[in-house]
């Protein structure tokens, strides 16, 4: 259960992009064809290794309506990644891209890691969006890109993973402060803040609290 | 500037007479003031007097100053006086509580803090400038700023949390207050955010989002846990609105690794005797409470089942169900705290194995030692104890049988006779104890208990009949079940016979055996049907759920009946319920525990849920018996009745016909089977077949993928250069080489044969050509050909006519007589000569 690193993702996009599925294929290994409608926010939660370093990793899987679009701004702040999603079978999903990575570039920390995913490749006779047009959008706006199927669960594993390397390695560049929870980065409970290096901490708040069992 | 003062003094004076009229005066003065002066010092001044004003003279400052203050707090926000001030006096016109120096006392009912605040969020960016203040580290502002927000929230929560859901970052401001050193604004914000918090999934989220349980707990441990003051209370009370109903927090919650710091909280030394015992401070009792109540929000029964049994493993992994169950056996814990903790051990091994055998293996201290399962329902049967400590000791027990097949064995076992007649007491002695106890509540407690060990469990209910008892000296041991009829019988303490007839009612549902020895026993249907039959009480409620059980009794012991005991065949009791009873009257009866709102109440949640002694007469999981089975019995009964009607009424038709129908019918539906089941079959097999398929097209997909993967590649690296080519891609170049080769060998061939075929194409173009032409040639010489004839035609005229001409002249030459031979043969020449040049 101990973990080096916690990281905060969100993932956000258009309704009906996936979103819930990317995150449930991720957390449970199972794809749900039917899925509800996310009522404003939802959480999920897994472990993964990194660098041979346990990394924890809190999903925060947003709804895609507009109308909780409020709702779910206040979740940029405190994230270390996001992935944003579009649906490769609508094109307007892909269009509404800019405006989602306003928002989020907006209200975000500068720093913040987001991954484009190209979803549901899985329906490649459907397509609308060409895999380059999501590479060129990526490579204009500085985002990894990847397309991905939460139905097959083709790439979703690298999805969340190559995210997590990418905010790992700014870690160790020392671009994230990471004793300010507000990055979205927590140091694991037997970890002492001082090891990553290079931290001129401005007084633990939140990385005080030792001890416990875990 | 000297007529406000007076004015001032004469309002701070000792003139009540005057000081109304005076005061709104003032009010309206100083709002002017403070709307219109251009000094920011008079402003403030203004504004430091409405807020003196503001308490005493609460309605005219609010009905008057909204805007002017509003207004303050937009153009002087640079100023921290001045908004301190303005907030303060917002503060003060939107309290909710009525201030005792009030002059408008009357209006007390109005909820004047209320109505201000309904004014002052009329403009949309209100609550926004406020939460902008929250930044502001001055005290002088963010103080009055947090405490202004919290009135308005108590005025007008709903409207309050959707304004500060939808405005950026408003729950994340408030929460970076969380960290702020000045314990007042950490305190005063955490009363906040128990408000804002109340009843908004979507705030819950954000606020756990923004690290709330580590800051919550930051601040637990600083205040001293379980130990701590009001505040950690206050801690508790927003953890538990955070968790409670919501299940994304609730799985945050497990995730975070947060369920493991509850434990030390609950490791409460031990109370060591001759240190001075102080006992438990009310604080540190409510503290308890709220950590107790945190954890059942996390595996509260109405919760989805996979998550409580991950709450429950990591409950029991992380040492929380131990300190739990060492605060149940520790001494000089308060009776209410004893409670509580005794439903939060109930919920958190409630239908989870290993945790019902962990409390199962809890020994209590006691001499001898005792399970703790034991001497907690020593104290259910003991009258002595408080009734809800009782209660929780029911709960307790019922949830350590839930679903718990050794459990249940494990109690009826020790009812059943044993080699060695073990010393030490049982559960089940205890139990039956409490079955034959005067207490008619542990009557209750008791049976109930017992029938937790028999749900869903057929083998423990034949068990159970083998129980015997033994009575008097000197007479013959009874059954258990005979010994509960005659307690049924015999009693009349109404408690105790709702207890029997629950344990009865699952006894006997679902197993024949047992409604074979009930239905046995003298004069069990034969009391049953006369406490139906009877008139009196219908309007008691206790009544009511008596006839109620009976009925329902009753009908179990039609529809589970084996017709095995000859006088109460299944057709005779039902021939019983229409003469002694009605069909009517039944029905009415068994219905009638579900028009009661004790029904509703006591299926809603398996805690037994009674106030007080007198109202404990329903269990949940009878409740649920009894929806699950009403309509079947009804049913059951009806169709019996039907049965026996027809049997009378369609006598003469023959047995044996309807036995054929239903033979026919079986067979058909046999056939039917048969069809539908090699259809299936047929089915599956196909679809393995195509599953098969799939795979195959799937993997040479794949094939066909990475091939295309590898030539594009390879034709990458070609374009690159050729000198790379040699050294790497060698064996895939020739491959694609050799590809390209043949398929230019190919373009050849096909090539050649075009050619062939345009040339073939070319010659037939010749001929056809040739052909025309001398087909036009064939023409042109017909038409000379005709040309010829018609000249030749023309000279044969002519010749002929020359002919007769001839002769002509050779007749008138013989007429004459000169020199004819010669002339003749000329002309003959000529005739001869002339068609064969022409030919």
């Amino acid at each position: 259960m101990s973990y080096a690193y916690l990281f905060k993702y969100i993932i956000i996009g258009d309704t009906g992009v996936g979103k819930s599925c990317l995150l449930l294929q991720f957390t449970d290994k199972r794809f749900q064809p039917v899925h509800d409608l996310t009522i404003g926010v939802e959480f999920g939660a897994r472990m993964i290794t990194i660098d041979s370093k346990q990394i924890k990793l809190q999903i925060w899987d947003t709804a895609g309506q507009e109308a909780f679009r409020s709702i779910t701004r206040s979740y940029y702040r405190g994230a270390a990644g996001a992935l944003l999603v579009y649906d490769i079978t609508r094109r307007e999903t892909f269009n509404h891209l800019t405006t989602w990575l306003e928002d989020a570039r907006q209200h975000s920390n500068s720093n913040m890691v987001i991954m484009l995913i190209g979803n549901k490749s899985d329906l490649d006779s459907r397509r609308e969006v060409r895999r380059e047009e999501g590479e060129a959008f990526a490579r204009e706006h500085g985002l990894v890109f990847m397309e991905t199927s939460a139905k097959t669960a083709a790439n979703v594993e690298e999805a969340f993973i190559n995210t997590a390397k990418e905010i790992y390695e700014k870690i160790q560049e020392g671009v994230f402060d990471i004793n300010n929870e507000a990055n979205g980065i927590k140091i694991g409970p037997q970890h002492s803040p001082t090891s990553p290096g290079g931290l001129a901490g401005t007084g633990g708040q939140g990385s005080a609290q030792g001890g416990g069992c875990c | 500037m000297e007529y406000f003062k007076s004015s001032l003094k004469s309002v701070l004076g000792t003139t009540p007479a005057d000081t109304q009229q005076t005061g709104a005066d003032t009010v309206e003065r100083l709002v002017d003031r403070l709307q219109s002066s251009s000094l920011l010092d008079d402003r403030r001044d203004a504004c430091r007097a409405l807020k003196a004003f503001s308490r005493t003279y609460r309605v005219e400052v609010g009905a008057q100053g909204m805007d002017a203050l509003r207004q303050v707090l937009e153009m002087d926000r640079t100023d921290c006086e001045i908004i301190g001030l303005a907030l303060d006096t917002l503060c003060n016109i939107t309290n909710p509580e009525m201030f005792d120096e009030e002059v408008d006392k009357h209006s007390s009912k109005n909820k004047i803090g209320e109505q201000f605040t309904e004014i002052f969020i009329k403009h949309s960016d209100s609550v926004g400038l406020v939460l902008a203040f929250l930044e502001d580290f001055d005290f002088r502002v963010r103080w009055p700023a947090l405490k202004l927000l919290t009135h308005l929230l108590a005025n007008r929560s709903k409207d309050i949390q959707e304004i500060i859901l939808v405005s950026p970052m408003g729950v994340s401001k408030l929460m970076d207050l969380l960290s702020d050193s000045r314990e007042v604004i950490r305190n005063d914000v955490l009363l906040l955010l128990i408000q804002l918090t109340k009843g908004n999934a979507n705030i819950q989220k954000i606020v756990a989002f923004e690290n709330a349980f580590d800051r919550i707990f930051d601040v637990i441990e600083q205040e001293g846990n379980a130990d701590g003051g009001i505040v950690v209370e206050d801690c508790l009370l927003l953890m538990l609105n955070l968790l409670r109903g919501n299940v994304s927090n609730q799985n945050f919650f497990k995730e975070g690794s947060y369920i493991q710091k509850l434990t030390p909280m609950f490791q409460i030394p031990n109370e060591i005797e001759d240190n001075n015992f102080d006992g438990w401070s009310p604080q540190k009792v409510s503290n308890v409470h709220c950590m107790v109540q945190v954890v059942r929000a996390l595996v509260a029964p109405s919760a989805p089942a996979q998550a409580v049994a991950a709450c429950q493993r990591t409950m029991r992994a992380c040492g929380l169900l131990q300190a739990l169950c060492d605060i149940l056996m520790a001494s000089g814990v308060p009776a209410d705290v004893l409670t509580e903790t005794i439903n939060t051990v109930a919920e958190v091994i409630r239908g989870n194995a290993s945790n019902q055998e962990f409390l199962a293996g809890v020994m209590a201290p006691s001499t001898p030692p005792r399970p703790a399962i034991v001497v907690l329902l020593m104290s259910m049967v003991n009258e002595k104890q408080p009734f809800v400590l009782r209660c929780s000791v029911l709960y307790c027990f019922q949830c350590f049988l839930y679903k718990n097949e050794v459990g249940q064995t494990q109690l009826v076992q020790t009812l059943l006779p044993q080699g060695n007649e073990a010393p030490s007491l049982t559960t089940g002695q205890l139990l039956c104890g409490g079955l034959f106890s005067i207490d008619s509540l542990s009557n209750w407690f008791s049976a109930v208990a017992l029938s937790h060990a028999l749900i869903e469990n057929i083998s423990q209910k034949e068990q159970l009949l083998r129980v015997l008892l033994a009575t008097n000296i000197g007479k013959p041991p009874v059954t258990l079940m005979q010994q509960c009829v005659m307690l049924l019988q015999q009693g009349n303490k109404t408690q105790c016979k709702l207890g029997l007839l629950i344990l009865l009612c699952r006894w006997t549902s679902y197993c024949p055996l047992a409604v074979k020895s009930f239905l046995a026993i003298d004069s069990s249907v034969a009391y049953l049907t006369a406490l139906l039959s009877s008139q009196e009480n219908n309007d008691d409620l206790q009544e009511t759920l008596l006839q109620s059980m009976c009925a329902l009794l009753i009908g179990i012991c039609v529809h589970f009946n084996d017709d095995s005991v000859p006088t109460y065949t299944k057709e005779k009791v039902c021939n019983l319920i229409e003469n002694r009873i009605g069909w009517e009257k039944f029905q009415d009866a068994i219905g009638g525990i579900a028009r009661h709102e004790i029904y509703s109440r006591t299926l809603k949640h398996p805690q037994p849920s009674a106030k007080n002694p007198s109202e404990l007469l329903l269990d949940h999981e009878f409740c649920r018996l009894l929806k699950s089975l009403e309509g079947v019995i009804i049913k059951s009964v009806i169709d019996a009745n039907n049965e026996n009607r027809n049997q009378l009424s369609v006598m003469n038709l023959p047995d044996n016909t309807l036995i054929s129908q239903y033979k026919d019918l079986i067979r058909e539906q046999d056939i039917q089977i048969q069809r539908l089941n090699q259809a299936n079959n047929f089915l599956t097999k196909e679809k393995q077949e195509f599953e098969v398929q799939i795979q195959e097209l799937r993997s040479a997909v794949s094939h066909l993928r990475d091939q295309n993967l590898v030539l594009r590649a390879a034709q990458a690296n070609i374009g690159d250069g050729k000198e790379k080519n040699a050294s790497s891609n060698d064996l895939d170049l020739e491959k694609e080489l050799q590809t390209y080769k043949t398929m230019v060998a190919d373009l050849e061939n096909r090539l050649a044969e075009y050619m062939h075929i345009m040339q073939q194409h070319n010659k037939d173009k010749e001929i056809k050509e040739s052909h025309l032409e001398l087909i036009s040639q064939l023409k042109l010489k017909i038409d000379e050909l005709e040309k010829l004839k018609k000249d030749q035609e023309a000279l044969l005229e002519l010749l002929t006519d020359q002919d007769s001409k001839i002769t002509l002249y050779k007749e008138r030459l013989i007429e004459l007589g000169d020199k004819i031979e010669s002339d003749e043969s000329s002309g003959e020449l000529d005739t001869d000569d002339q068609p064969e040049s022409s030919n």
